[in-house]
């Protein structure tokens, strides 16, 4: 890890800014790759601040490049992991603002002046998650098995391809029709109440939430349904609290409830 | 250093080891305090990246327009082979009952 003299970095080099930290131990970043190989990470001091920072090749960093790279799943994956251990590495030293993927600058002076710039949002950020972390919350209702191929009340036999339909099979379509609309209406109606009710339990011991985007099917898999993805700014003495609820929660509702973290804040800094 | 009191004493081992990439994706993509870099790389477009890695859902709404059946998870009532045997089933039915409707008229015409 290198203290970031003042200067200049090459016309073919950028600086990646991963995030902003109040007095980070230069120890905790040792063996980390970053986001370029055979480049250390760095701390640019701006202020009272520093951000941890490194020195990459710009033509690895064009908008072009990471158009491409974002529809490489692989590619995507370990820069955001690499992004991700770096902020991490950081937020376990020290009190720490991350920044989103790909912030970059031509150099430290720049770099520098606009951290600077925003010096305000950082410590309203700081002090707002000092003592926090995030918890994800994902709760997942369990798939029906496929309905009972012979349906009970028993009703008019299916009529062969060609013959005269049975009696009272139009009804029997109309029913068993309405049947499946009512059951999808009840179902729907009971994962919103759900996640609903597991959604008030843990902001009742939060200092903030939110809702993020619900993973898609082919993530979760097949069996379960995601039916509420949150996240949580939990107050750090209260982590045990928040495991013993979701306990509760899974047993109370039979839902399966996946509680991830701590993580960094991530997402409770951006609206200072 | 600095006049911050941020409770420095514990710090919580950060994010989880096994997290997914959705899960990374969600936080480090469009979260964090954005500032404006030197260098434009448009990365927000988390909707056109889940139509790219079907990472994510946007929304309920979004899902079933996009004819993702979200709560309908029964396969029997989600595949499009369920919706095509009952628009089988129903047009079946509207023939029979076009031919019986036919004998009718022709009864009648008697």
């Amino acid at each position: 890890m290198t203290e970031r003299g003042p200067g200049q970095a090459p016309d073919d080099s950028a600086l990646y800014v991963f995030a902003v930290c109040d007095a980070p131990d230069p120890a905790a970043f040792g063996g980390l790759p970053g986001v370029a190989a055979g480049q250390p990470l760095g701390r640019l001091r701006f202020g009272a601040l520093t951000a941890i920072v490194q020195t990459v090749r710009a033509a690895d960093f064009t908008d072009e490049v990471w158009q491409a790279r974002m529809a490489d799943r692989d590619e995507l994956e370990r820069y955001a992991r690499a992004h991700h251990d770096v902020v991490s590495a950081a937020a376990a030293c020290c009190p720490t603002v991350p920044l989103p993927l790909a912030t970059l600058y031509h150099g430290e002076d720049r770099a520098r002046q606009a951290l600077l710039d925003e010096t305000e949002r950082f410590r309203t950020a700081l002090e707002r998650t000092a003592g926090h972390s995030e918890w994800g919350v994902k709760v997942y209702t369990a798939d029906l098995p496929a309905p009972d191929p012979s349906p009970s009340p028993p009703r008019a036999e299916a009529p062969a391809a060609g013959s005269r339909p049975a009696p009272g099979a139009g009804l029997a379509y109309l029913e068993r029709k309405r049947g499946v609309q009512a059951r999808r209406e009840r179902r729907h109606e009971d994962a919103l109440r759900l996640a609903e009710t597991v959604e008030t339990a843990f902001g009742a011991l939060s200092a903030a939430g939110r809702r993020l985007r619900l993973h898609a099917p082919e993530l979760v898999g097949k069996g379960h349904t995601q039916v509420l993805n949150a996240t949580y700014l939990v107050p750090d003495h209260r982590g045990a609290e928040l495991q013993v609820l979701a306990r509760t929660l899974r047993n109370t509702t039979g839902a399966r409830i996946d509680v991830s973290g701590p993580w960094v804040p991530y997402s409770f800094v951006g609206e200072v | 250093m600095t006049d911050l009191d941020l409770g420095r004493e514990a710090y919580p081992i950060p994010g989880p080891p096994n997290s997914n990439l959705a899960d990374i994706l969600e936080r480090v993509l469009d979260k964090g305090i954005v500032i404006a870099g030197d260098i434009k790389i448009d990365l927000l477009d988390i909707e056109l990246l889940t139509i790219r890695l079907r990472l994510f859902v946007a929304s309920v709404d979004t899902a079933k327009k996009a004819g993702i059946d979200w709560w309908e998870t029964d396969p029997a009532l989600s595949s499009r082979a369920a919706r095509n045997s009952l628009l089988e089933e129903n047009r079946e039915l509207r023939e029979r009952l076009e031919a019986l409707e036919s004998k009718t008229e022709e009864t009648s015409d008697h």
